[in-house]
């Protein structure tokens, strides 16, 4: 369990974070909703380590954050950063390892395995021996996810669960991939990891998502289950606008359109 | 992407040869890398005999060597000439330009490793500059002010002050340059450039007051070059570099993962900052070393890194004992042409450097551009 108690977060002298807390247990996907600006990527900071919140503290596992060395965390979480640039020729093997190196595992053969495996799940089977640099920023963002699940490659170790926490992990992709990806995400709960995703697809995340966490101005507006949280009423709190959400007839999943906005 | 003909000749080369063919197809270089490293240990002692047998004068390598092993064999006992050129000009001159080489070469790779770009060299962002005016404040305001310093170091002050110098310098340039674990290319070059010339500037003045014995130091120290190897300037500068060199091979595991950023170094159980701390401190130590023995030699560290980069990757764990064994065996190299093509005169090595370094930088810089956010 990911337990976030009342966190605030200062960046640059200015408070961007008040009082935010939430949980995200093992087995669920929780998506962090919110319009731009609404300190979505910061609280995610806050929950990787990278930021030390002012108040309030994050606990993984029952392990505060602030005593866990950088070494353990990374056994613990990966993180998908929104988008990555490199200015060196890496192959997309040696990106797939660098993971692998952070990972504190096995021989040779296996993660061999393992990288290969996981280029396969995010469809980018065949791009090892591809550079980089001369990949698209779509298929760059698969690499850096398969990166992320090569360094946590099992959702349980020792019996302690795992966690994925993603940046956007399909904002630049094109809506095949979305599925692939948010169909990955979804497995790695099923098999006893936890997920923490910025989403801005509300309608991907009400179909993925098992918790939704709203913010706006820093603050959690609303959580719970898509069911619960994605209303008229927070859509027009959070986001400021008139829209209706609707239910999908056949699967129960609710759903928005923005031809619904009043114009 | 190169996938070259000759790559593909060598698939009928013994089984080990294949081997690394296959594995550099599918992205992994380790194999290929690990090949190099050899080679290039291999070339290094090549150049660094031949160059010890090269030279204006003619002197007998085989002679010395014999007569070093107390061996009976040798035709004729050396001559004292032959002796004093091959074991006190032209060894010591081998052995610092070996020593100076790795250091140029390694602390372009760290620098570049913690810029994230391929175009920081100690050399083109100040470092060196503020390596040198270390050495000269120590010259000139020396006796004076550092008195104390002086007796308590010895032969060490001059490589000590100037990485005092360098190390202000690189964490002045990393202050400016870099903001939220991101850097700035531009910003990086263009504050290079401002530092480079307010430590020359300092210079200038220093040397303007300088008094006529120190103005013959600093003449004599400035040339640039490895014609004023000896023996204590060896015992100065190797501990300092060695001491670098062995430690910059633990850094290789987190310079690979901060060119990702530092936030994902980070998250993959780096730790950053003292990551950044150590790298630093060798870059400084490793440049202040070279300027206060062979004055400023440039292009080195961005040359050599680049060319391993284009063939074995970026991947520091081999990168690094690479780039020491190339820039070792470029400036030997470099320093043979430098005191032949005119013999028995001799060009400045740093101007051999300069004309190979400065078209190739011109070179990566039009061909990366779009890469390095520039």
């Amino acid at each position: 369990m990911i337990k976030v108690s009342d966190i605030s977060v200062r960046l640059a002298g200015r408070q961007v974070i008040h009082g935010v807390s939430f949980d995200a247990a093992p087995s669920t996907m929780t998506a962090i909703v919110g319009p731009n600006g609404s300190g979505k990527t910061t609280t995610l900071k806050a929950v990787s380590g990278e930021l030390s919140p002012v108040s309030g503290k994050v606990t993984i596992n029952g392990h505060d954050l602030a005593a866990l060395r950088p070494w353990q965390l990374a056994l613990k979480r990966g993180v998908l950063p929104q988008s990555t640039i490199i200015s060196f020729p890496f192959t997309v093997r040696e990106i797939v390892r660098l993971g692998l190196s952070a990972s504190g595992t096995v021989s040779h053969s296996a993660n061999d395995r393992i990288a290969d495996d996981t280029l396969e799940a995010v469809d980018l089977a065949g791009f090892a021996g591809r550079f980089y640099q001369e990949l698209s920023g779509g298929e760059q963002q698969r690499v850096q996810l398969a990166r992320v699940l090569c360094q946590i490659s099992a959702p349980v170790s020792d019996g302690e669960p795992r966690y994925l926490l993603l940046d956007e992990p399909v904002s630049s992709l094109d809506i095949r991939h979305q599925l692939t990806i948010m169909r990955l995400a979804r497995q790695f709960c099923e098999r006893g990891g936890g997920v923490i995703a910025i989403m801005h697809d509300l309608n991907l995340t009400a179909m993925f998502a098992d918790q939704m966490v709203m913010m706006r101005a820093g603050r959690v507006r609303a959580s719970g289950p898509p069911r619960e949280v994605l209303t008229d009423e927070t859509m027009e709190a959070v986001f400021g606008c008139r829209m209706q959400v609707n239910v999908a007839p056949t699967r129960d999943i609710p759903f928005v359109l923005p031809q619904s906005v009043a114009i | 992407m190169p996938r070259s003909e000759a790559m593909e000749g060598s698939m009928r080369a013994p089984a080990f040869a294949a081997d690394i063919v296959r594995e550099w197809r599918a992205g992994n270089r380790s194999g290929l890398a690990r090949l190099l490293v050899v080679v290039l240990a291999v070339v290094a002692a090549a150049t660094f005999v031949t160059s010890i047998m090269t030279g204006a004068a003619d002197a007998s390598l085989s002679n010395v060597v014999h007569w070093l092993a107390g061996m009976e064999g040798a035709d004729q006992a050396p001559s004292v000439r032959d002796r004093i050129i091959i074991l006190d000009i032209r060894l010591p001159r081998a052995v610092l330009g070996l020593l100076v080489g790795a250091a140029l070469a390694v602390s372009g790779v760290v620098m570049q490793g913690l810029f994230r770009n391929p175009l920081a060299d100690p050399g083109l962002v100040g470092v060196s500059s503020g390596a040198s005016l270390g050495a000269v404040l120590l010259i000139v305001l020396g006796s004076s002010v550092f008195g104390p310093l002086f007796a308590l170091v010895g032969f060490y002050a001059l490589p000590v002050a100037a990485f005092f110098g360098g190390l202000a310098t690189t964490l002045l340039l990393y202050r400016i340059a870099t903001r939220g674990g991101q850097t700035s290319v531009a910003t990086m070059l263009l504050a290079g450039i401002a530092l480079g010339a307010l430590t020359g500037a300092v210079t200038g003045v220093l040397v303007f007051i300088a008094d006529d014995k120190q103005l013959r130091d600093l003449t004599f120290w400035g040339l640039g070059s490895l014609a004023g190897a000896n023996w204590t300037k060896i015992l100065a500068a190797a501990p300092i570099i060695l001491m670098s060199l062995a430690v910059v091979p633990f850094l290789a595991r987190g310079l690979n993962a901060i060119t990702l950023g530092e936030a994902a170094a980070f998250h993959m159980g780096i730790p950053v900052q003292r990551l950044k701390n150590i790298a630093i401190l060798s870059v400084a130590a490793a440049t202040g070393a070279s300027v206060a023995v062979s004055g400023g030699i440039g292009f080195v560290g961005i040359v050599v890194p680049h060319l391993l980069r284009l063939v074995i990757g970026p991947d520091h764990r081999y990168l690094l004992p690479a780039s020491a064994l190339l820039g070792g065996t470029m400036l030997i190299f470099a320093d043979m042409l430098a005191r032949t093509i005119v013999s028995p005169a001799e060009l400045p090595i740093g101007i051999i450097t300069a004309f190979v370094g400065a078209p190739f930088f011109l070179w990566i810089l039009l061909r990366g551009r779009s890469n390095m956010g520039l």
